[in-house]
């Protein structure tokens, strides 16, 4: 019993393990997002465009299976574990196999190893000391630092290159990993939110995706914000000045542009959208007297703000309808946008202790009804526009990705991994001098492999092996001329 | 089979085949003529792409020409044709970059216009340094359609709205456009190896027939009533689709054009049917049959095809949804037009096959040559398509607030990353080699090309302005 358990278990394991498992599972992974973005997605579309989409049965089968949210739903978040865990084993399974490969390198290049080996060569040596340094000279010469492998019997040589590239699967698999745990985080513990703030205005309540108000521990204020366009009129730039108010005081101001957010305790404020606020900022009006031969006086006021026009009247903005229509004599607002704005302006005078009421469009446009229900008639003045600024708000997008430095920190990792993946080669050379038995004559064995790129590497192989012939030759030369510097040389490297 | 062999033009050795696409190109190259002294401006945009298109066009037929008959002259005039159509790409890529003042990567119109210079760099490239001679008869056709679908795109020149302005996007695109051209490019090496491995030729007609009758029933899916064609309207002044309300699109319906769709989708599915016929009843004559009416089918498709230019450039058509008639425009359907497009290419890629010379094995690398280049392509691509994905997630991250948003464009990147991860994996573990591998690099690509378009204009999101 003991014993089928283990075997299943170690069933379970290896086929966790197994390449066709993770196949499959990304197989899955590919048919379930590929199938998010073809069914329309709850978080991103709005409901009665998802009840215009698909009639109500439809929809309540994909709501029950998850298909309306692929990318929240549990199955997802299983399958992406599984995929992690598949990832986890077939590393572990294979890690202790290259790990022993990576850190006790094959040296010394045994008879069978020689004789299945590609590519390898044999070159005619003297002895085995001029072998061998002929080998560690060449090797020396195409950048190696070749190492002299010494058994109980023999010598031969041993260089290599780039070891790291047989661990480099494994760091691509851990930046994934990374990767995934950092997005796990910001999925447990990341939010997202939105803030609009009028220009002035102080806020620390973000509204979050599921409508929920999250406060934050610090407060933002707006300062200004505003809009540059191209000629064309199209937007070029959206700004906004912000400033973090925590207990009272500005710790940190920003002016915010679309690609460059404020960042304060890890919570991030960016520039998503922007508009007019519905209110005024600073109106500059002209004021006509009808006696005075025409005298005019300019003023400019903001919201409530009050000024004098002459030592009897004072001038007040008293309200801003954003979109009005007059009935009965009256003035009503018919929405909040901005598509037919007007001004009531009050007028009062000391000496009578009346107040007149002003009604201006700020639209160029004369309105007669308007006019009726102005009182400007009974002022001694005639009211002109002449400018003014609307108010904006700002729109920010907030958002908390406390895993995403796990994210940044796997994607170099994986940069740097795929890197040697493809393109980081390790090399690897033996030079072993072989005794032929029969002839009594020495032979220099060199042989060589390369975990990719093969056909490069052969041709490496040849340049390595004719440098060996011309060191032989030189030192053959030398050997003629004065055979005992070459022994120095020899025993000094 | 012996009759098709028989009608392969051998006699046209020598120079018949450069003497006819020479006086093709002078031709067209007389009428741009033409149309240049109307507008009084040499060196425009829509000349210098013009040009291109020429000599693409005459290059790729060269290199078509030299797949089929093996003449080595063909091939020198081939890469002129294609040199020539690079240097007029890259002047159009010049006036675009300074009529516009940031590089072409800001909507579909300049990534084409990317994609196309990139992809003709790279098949020179393949052609010179990996010995790949024929491969420009697959990626020449590719820019071809690249170049039309780019006359029918908005071209007008967008200031760059403020979620573009980032270094970022010029970092995320050209790695991009690289990792997509390569991608192309290990496509059509997937394609030559296929044809040097021998493929049967009958295999290859089912696969090419099976296309072609899924891009004829999925035309067909706007069939209307009475033989009618749904074609989406569109608005000549604001050169957009016209929307009834927010995301449904207005169509209107072409009369008549639904029948012919019929017609060619009946004559396409003939060779399948033959092809199924000659399996059960293993006979070869069959196939002789199934081969004519694939000749039949080209010639069908390419009436499909004028007539849809015809019917959807002009006239004013009524509507099921709404009164009064509306216009449509080519613009309006790039999906159909390049399916009508790319059906007669496949079929013109099935006949090269079908031509095909003995000694065509000659002019290509070994099959082990090809199936290494195609891994390598891919070993270029996979790394690029990670860092453009990490390059796009780092800008996301500085503009839409996150870093991963699940967006179609993002989900169908991903997708493809894992596609490629997946031929590695088998690859590297499995020794996934030869054919399989080549079938994955195929559909490897055509998840890009859908990722590039099809996520651009049938799936809307975040990554709207391309």
């Amino acid at each position: 019993m003991a014993l089928k358990l283990r075997s299943l278990a170690r069933k379970t394991w290896q086929t966790a393990a197994s390449i066709k498992t993770g196949v499959v599972l990304l197989i899955l992974v590919v048919i379930l997002s590929a199938a998010g973005t073809i069914v329309l997605q709850r978080p991103v579309t709005e409901s009665e465009e998802m009840q215009r989409a698909y009639s109500p049965q439809t929809l309540s089968i994909l709501d029950g299976i998850g298909l309306t949210d692929v990318f929240h739903a549990w199955w997802f978040v299983v399958l992406m574990v599984l995929v992690s865990v598949s990832i986890i084993a077939a590393s572990i399974e294979r890690f202790p196999n290259s790990w022993r490969f990576y850190s006790r390198p094959y040296k010394y290049p045994d008879e069978t190893f020689r004789r299945a080996l590609y590519p390898q060569w044999q070159l005619a040596i003297p002895d085995e000391e001029t072998g061998l340094v002929a080998a560690e000279r060449a090797l020396h010469s195409v950048g190696f630092s070749p190492e002299r492998v010494v058994r109980t019997d023999h010598f031969s040589i041993f260089a290599e290159r780039n070891r790291l590239s047989e661990m480099a699967v494994y760091i691509v698999h851990a930046s994934l990993l990374l990767i995934f745990a950092g997005g796990i985080v910001d999925g447990l513990y990341g939010w997202r939110g939105t803030l609009n703030l009028n220009e002035g205005e102080t806020s620390n309540q973000v509204e979050l995706r599921d409508g929920a108000i999250k406060t934050l521990p610090f407060a933002i204020r707006c300062d200004t914000a505003g809009q540059e366009n191209y000629k064309d009129g199209s937007p070029k730039k959206w700004w906004s000045k912000l400033a973090v108010v925590a207990s009272g005081q500005d710790v940190q101001k920003k002016e915010i542009v679309v690609n460059d957010p404020l960042v304060y305790q890890g919570i991030r404020f960016y520039q998503s959208s922007f508009g007019s606020s519905g209110k005024l900022k600073s109106l500059v009006l002209v004021a006509a007297e009808r006696t005075g031969a025409g005298a005019q006086r300019q003023v400019s006021l903001g919201m409530n703000e009050t000024a004098s026009l002459d030592a009897d009247t004072t001038i007040r903005i008293a309200a801003l309808i954003p979109d009005y229509f007059v009935k009965d004599g009256q003035v009503f607002r018919r929405s909040n946008q901005m598509a037919n704005p007007a001004v009531r302006l009050e007028l009062e005078s000391k000496a009578s202790g009346s107040t007149l009421n002003v009604w201006l469009p700020l639209t160029q446009e004369v309105d007669p009804a308007l006019a009726a229900v102005s009182e400007e008639d009974k002022t001694p003045y005639q009211f002109a526009i002449a400018g003014g600024e609307m108010g904006h708000f700002t729109g920010l997008q907030v958002s908390h990705e406390p895993g995403q430095w796990a994210v940044w920190g796997g994607v170099i990792l994986l940069g740097i991994g795929l890197a040697f993946v493809f393109y980081i080669v390790h090399m690897r050379f033996w030079a072993v001098p072989v005794l032929d038995a029969k002839t009594g004559k020495y032979s220099l064995w060199i042989g060589g492999t390369a975990n990719r790129n093969r056909d490069a590497f052969g041709q490496q192989f040849n340049d390595l092996v004719r440098a060996v012939e011309e060191e032989l030759k030189s030192i053959q030369s030398v050997h003629k001329s004065a055979p005992q510097e070459l022994v120095a040389t020899g025993a000094g490297r | 089979m012996a009759r098709a062999k028989a009608e392969q033009p051998q006699a046209a050795t020598g120079t018949t085949l450069i003497v006819l696409v020479g006086l093709g190109v002078a031709f067209l190259l007389f009428m741009a003529f033409l149309n240049v002294m109307k507008s009084g401006n040499l060196v425009n945009e829509e000349n210098l792409l013009y040009a291109a298109l020429i000599f693409y066009a005459g290059a790729g037929a060269l290199y078509l020409g030299f797949g089929v008959t093996g003449t080595d002259s063909y091939l020198k005039f081939a890469s002129l044709a294609t040199w020539i159509g690079l240097i007029a790409n890259t002047g159009a890529v010049a006036h675009r970059w300074y009529e516009a003042g940031h590089p072409p990567f800001a909507s579909v119109y300049e990534m084409l216009l990317s994609f196309v210079w990139t992809l003709a760099v790279l098949t020179l490239v393949a052609e010179k340094k990996y010995g790949v001679k024929v491969i420009g008869t697959v990626t020449m056709p590719v820019a071809i359609v690249g170049v039309v679908l780019m006359q029918l795109l908005r071209s007008d020149v967008h200031p760059l709205v403020p979620a573009l302005q980032s270094t970022w996007l010029h970092v995320h695109v050209t790695l991009a456009m690289l990792a997509y051209a390569a991608c192309a490019l290990s496509f059509a090496l997937a394609m030559m190896f296929l044809i040097q491995d021998k493929m049967e030729t009958e295999t290859f007609l089912a696969v090419t027939s099976l296309c072609s009758v899924v891009i004829y029933a999925g035309i067909l899916t706007r069939f209307e009533k009475w033989g009618g064609l749904n074609l989406i309207a569109w608005n000549a002044e604001e050169k957009s689709e016209v929307f009834l309300s927010k995301g449904v699109r207005l169509f209107v319906t072409v009369p008549d054009l639904g029948w012919v769709m019929v017609l060619a989708l009946l004559v396409v599915v003939t060779p399948l049917v033959f092809y199924g016929l000659a399996r059960l009843k293993k006979d070869d004559r069959f196939l002789a049959t199934a081969n004519r009416a694939v000749f039949v089918s080209i010639l069908i498709q390419v009436m499909a095809l004028v007539m849809f230019l015809l019917r959807a450039r002009d006239g004013r058509y009524g509507s099921l949804d709404a009164a009064g008639t509306f216009q449509t425009s080519l613009a309006a359907s790039p999906f159909l037009l390049s399916g009508l497009v790319g059906g007669i290419f496949i079929s013109l890629l099935y006949l090269l096959l079908l031509w095909r010379r003995p000694d065509l094995e000659r002019l290509l690398p070994s099959t082990d040559d090809l199936d290494r280049i195609t891994y390598k392509t891919i070993g270029i691509a996979f790394p690029l398509l990670t860092l453009m994905i990490a390059a796009g997630a780092y800008w996301a991250n500085q503009t839409w607030g996150s870093y991963w948003s699940w967006d179609p464009k993002e989900t169908w990147a991903a997708i493809t990353w894992l596609i490629y991860a997946a031929y590695l994996h088998m690859r590297v573990t499995r020794g996934m080699r030869g054919r399989v591998a080549a079938y994955f690099a195929i559909g490897g690509f055509v998840v890009v090309m859908f990722t590039f378009f099809g996520v651009t204009y049938l799936l809307s999101g975040l990554h709207a302005y391309a």
